[in-house]
């Protein structure tokens, strides 16, 4: 498709619509699909009959790779994404960032910053230690839900 | 501005969106007066989640689940039939993959000249030019990819984390190519580690 070819994630060029919205990370995805299949659940017996192969597979793939696994540690994340977001603005994390923080459930700032090259840009020795800290909290958390 | 294709030349400036956005899209429903009454809004809403929940936009990739209506417009007769188009604006969860975006998946099968994955509904070919030198093809029962020195092998229903480089949308599915040549993509061995 045409429209495809200009766009790049390396560049960031991904359409505006996709750079304001709001980005989910894999366990929030899960609690909105399992919702959704309780939901349906109610309605009928066999539920899986009626959400279409597109949205099965989704919600497998979401709770296979969904770190956390519980709401309240999910919600601890995306909050701390946004208290991070104000003690840091300087640092400019932006949501994308720290949602892909988040899904890959790096260890080491090194491989953070090979996912997401950006990290390095925001001067070195700074982002460096941030971004160490902000991949040790994620971590508890995980260890703590 | 030009599509950087080769991975060591990426821009500093890289970032990588995730696949999963929350996002208002806008449709316009067609309604037969049948469903006029009391029920109007929640037969369009339900008209609208048949509709649009497991499709594919070729803007937007996979439409997972609506979670919200923002607006319901002005019904507008359309002339001609007794058909009324209503505008809705709806919040929703879509799926789509980025060229550069880093993601995994799980192994579906491993042929000679690469391996397919699949990251939920999103098809993943890696070809092997793109799985790294040191790991071989070895046919068999399980074919599989395996290191030189046979610490890594990577075979059906493995997890990895790997890179897409381009793909295309078409009306039934997504389908891209992949690589997990780069440092950090491969074999996940398990949370938090890749071999």
């Amino acid at each position: 498709m045409s429209g495809e070819e200009e766009e790049n994630a390396a560049e960031l060029k991904i359409g505006d619509e996709f750079l304001k919205a709001k980005c989910l990370m894999n366990c929030e995805v899960s609690l909105i699909l399992e919702h959704k299949y309780e939901q349906l659940q109610q309605v009928s017996e066999d539920p899986m009959n009626q959400v279409s192969q597109v949205i099965e597979k989704s919600l497998q793939y979401v709770k296979r790779f969904s770190r956390y696994k519980n709401p309240d540690a999910v919600r601890q994340v995306r909050e701390y994404h946004l208290s991070f977001h104000r003690i840091l603005s300087r640092h400019q994390f932006t949501e994308f960032e720290l949602c892909v923080l988040g899904n890959l459930c790096l260890e080491t700032a090194k491989e953070a910053v090979a996912m997401v090259p950006s990290l390095k840009t925001k001067g070195s020795a700074h982002s460096n230690k941030a971004t160490e800290n902000i991949l040790n909290d994620l971590s508890l958390v995980k260890r703590f839900e | 501005m030009n599509v950087a294709s080769e991975t060591e030349v990426r821009g500093e400036r890289e970032k990588r969106p995730e696949m999963f956005f929350h996002i208002v899209l806008e449709r316009n429903m067609q309604l037969h007066p049948r469903f006029f009454g009391q029920n109007l809004r929640e037969n369009l809403v339900s008209k609208l989640i048949k509709d649009v929940e497991g499709t594919i936009s070729g803007r937007h990739g996979f439409v997972l689940a609506v979670t919200g209506i923002e607006s319901v417009g002005k019904g507008l007769i359309r002339d001609g039939t007794p058909f009324v188009t209503f505008p809705v604006k709806y919040r929703c969860v879509v799926f789509r993959p980025f060229e550069g975006e880093v993601l995994e998946a799980v192994v579906t099968r491993v042929v000679q000249h690469g391996l397919f994955a699949e990251a939920g509904p999103l098809k993943i070919f890696v070809s092997n030019h793109c799985i790294p030198d040191d790991m071989e093809y070895q046919t068999g029962d399980m074919p599989n990819y395996t290191k030189s020195d046979g610490s890594v092998r990577i075979q059906k229903d493995c997890e990895v984390r790997l890179k897409i480089f381009g793909f295309s949308i078409d009306a039934t599915e997504i389908s891209c190519v992949g690589s997990i040549k780069e440092r950090f993509l491969g074999l996940i061995t398990d949370p938090g580690a890749v071999a």
